[in-house]
């Protein structure tokens, strides 16, 4: 077994032109021939903060929080992330099969190359928002200092969950169709709009398991609450979302990379 | 059941399979959904008729499985040129990607010492959307080059492709013939210790044939193996001296090309199922050429 991951990891050595390749490949590949390039790469999601502003910032406001449109964004930033990625990784092998069919590499290079654009997308947005917010809310906090760990915890996050939805979504092919069914509703129980907190006011009544449920049972959500509290708060986030964050990572890490494994062996012949 | 594949096991340039077997699932639709296969998981409690000795040996389907290489033994040494040869489906073209390391194996293994590099078919690999500069580089990338190792190479590929201006074109704008000029372009200069080449050279017109036969001759000569699979007997008598007769996903003879190949066209002669008969080479394709 050391064996054989050894030979792996100078695979991946040997292959560091060709992820180079892969992500400059996904980069222009999309946007080929348009006039705005890699510029959509940014548009897309700015509208679509844009316009969560103007219809819960502006005209809906359903919970009252300060400076509620910052409030939205340090969450929306990483539902983007997720809703993004999800389905560009899951038809990434698709789309990449004709150089799995010609030849022999590490075949995860693909999802990951996919991952690795919308990080990139993911990070600029970020820097963007934490301009805008900071000054704002005065929140320069030491706490700003884990923002990059939180970063890195949510792109590790989705890495192991594109590593799985790539690799089963070229064996099933009803795999994506159920992300995008499942994006809608999971993106109204992510705690964007709201924090868990306010469920306390808006609906006194509703059972503590719901409440839980919405906090913990969703593996996006102490993510986006993560990074709320130290863009938002200024506030190191409680230790709780910590351990699950971890946890989460290294159980989305493993069963991706378990599952990928299990399933790219005959990906030349099916794809 | 997964077989081993070892690179750097063996000196460069050598190729070994030791008891390859590799068996495909019949399936005509590979895009299986989700409700397809728990579907299928209910019904498929048939038993299957056990296969005669007969069917076995003509490379028949074993259950819901096709054999495309069954037990395979085969050592290929540094700078041995050799041609693969056999009717439809004898297991030639799966035989190379095994090699290749694109399909792996139920059981046994492949070894094959040092880099490896395979033209299996023509637009495998190139994206219609990038010019054709670009899918060079990707085509190195994909081989395990380094920027460097493919900027060295670049002009050396686009002269040797003849392309011109088109280089910088979308391969949208090629024509066949342009894609087979670069798509062995990109191989024949990797410079890897062991090639594989399906088929594609027929493609070409006569003069880059010939041009490919002697960058592939020069290539040989530098110490490279060459694994040709082919039905131009012509061209295998020209380039390789060691052939290997497959039948049914087994090695049914091996020795000098000469010797096998004549053996093989007395065997396409004494066929008696004329249906895939039309489809095989006729022991008159020696025209420069042959079938194309």
């Amino acid at each position: 077994m050391s064996a054989t991951s050894i030979s792996r990891w100078s695979d991946l050595r040997g292959h560091g032109f060709l992820f180079q390749q892969l992500v400059q490949r996904e980069l222009r590949q999309k946007y080929q021939g348009s006039v705005l390039g890699l510029v959509w790469y940014l548009i897309n999601p700015l509208l679509l903060l844009g316009s969560y502003y103007l219809l819960f910032g502006l005209l809906l406001k359903p919970v009252s929080h300060e400076a509620y449109p910052l409030f939205v964004m340090t969450a929306m930033v990483v539902w983007l992330l997720v809703a993004q990625t999800l389905p560009a990784a899951g038809e990434s092998l698709l789309a990449q099969a004709p150089l799995l069919r010609k030849s022999r590499f590490p075949r995860e290079l693909v999802p990951t190359a996919v991952v690795s654009v919308q990080a990139l997308t993911f990070l600029a947005l970020l820097a963007i928002v934490t301009v805008v917010t900071v000054p704002i809310r005065g929140t320069l906090d030491p706490a700003l200092l884990l923002l990059p760990v939180v970063a890195a915890l949510v792109i590790a996050l989705v890495q192991g969950m594109a590593l799985a939805l790539s690799v089963l979504h070229a064996h099933f092919r009803d795999v994506l169709p159920i992300i995008s069914a499942i994006l809608v509703p999971w993106f109204f129980i992510t705690p964007i709009f709201y924090e868990p907190n306010d469920l306390a006011l808006t609906a006194p009544d509703a059972p503590g398991w719901v409440v839980a449920a919405l906090e913990w049972g969703n593996p996006v959500a102490p993510f986006v609450e993560a990074t709320r509290s130290i863009l938002y708060y200024g506030a190191v986030p409680a230790w709780d979302l910590w351990l699950y964050m971890v946890v989460a990572v290294v159980v989305a890490l493993g069963v991706g990379r378990t599952v990928f494994r299990r399933l790219e062996r005959d990906l030349a012949v099916m794809l | 059941m997964s077989g081993a594949y070892v690179q750097d096991g063996v000196a460069p340039g050598t190729v070994v399979l030791e008891r390859a077997t590799r068996s495909f699932r019949v399936q005509v639709d590979t895009g299986r959904t989700l409700k397809e296969t728990l579907l299928r998981r209910g019904a498929r409690r048939a038993p299957a008729p056990a296969p005669t000795a007969e069917a076995l040996r003509a490379g028949a389907p074993v259950g819901d499985h096709v054999f495309a290489l069954r037990d395979v033994d085969l050592r290929i040494e540094p700078g041995e040129t050799v041609a693969l040869v056999g009717r439809n489906g004898a297991g030639k073209s799966s035989t190379l990607r095994v090699l290749a390391g694109i399909i792996p194996l139920d059981t046994g293994a492949v070894r094959v010492g040092g880099s490896v590099a395979a033209l299996l078919d023509l637009a495998a690999g190139f994206s219609r959307d990038f010019s054709g500069r670009e899918n060079i580089v990707m085509g190195g990338a994909l081989y395990g080059l380094s920027r460097e190792q493919v900027d060295e190479r670049l002009d050396r590929i686009i002269e040797f492709s003849e392309l011109g201006e088109f280089v910088d074109l979308p391969l949208k704008a090629y024509s066949s013939g342009m894609l087979v000029r670069l798509a062995f372009a990109i191989v024949a200069f990797l410079d890897v210790d062991v090639l594989l080449i399906d088929e594609v050279l027929a493609v070409g017109d006569g003069a880059f044939q010939r041009k490919c036969e002697a960058r592939i001759a020069e290539q040989v000569e530098s110490g490279a193996t060459l694994v040709l699979v082919s039905h131009d007997l012509a061209l295998i008598e020209r380039t390789c001296r060691r052939t290997v007769l497959l039948e049914g996903g087994r090695v049914s003879t091996d020795g000098p090309t000469d010797e096998v190949l004549s053996a093989y066209r007395h065997r396409l002669e004494d066929a008696t199922a004329p249906v895939r008969a039309s489809t095989a080479p006729t022991p008159t394709a020696d025209a420069p050429g042959g079938e194309a």
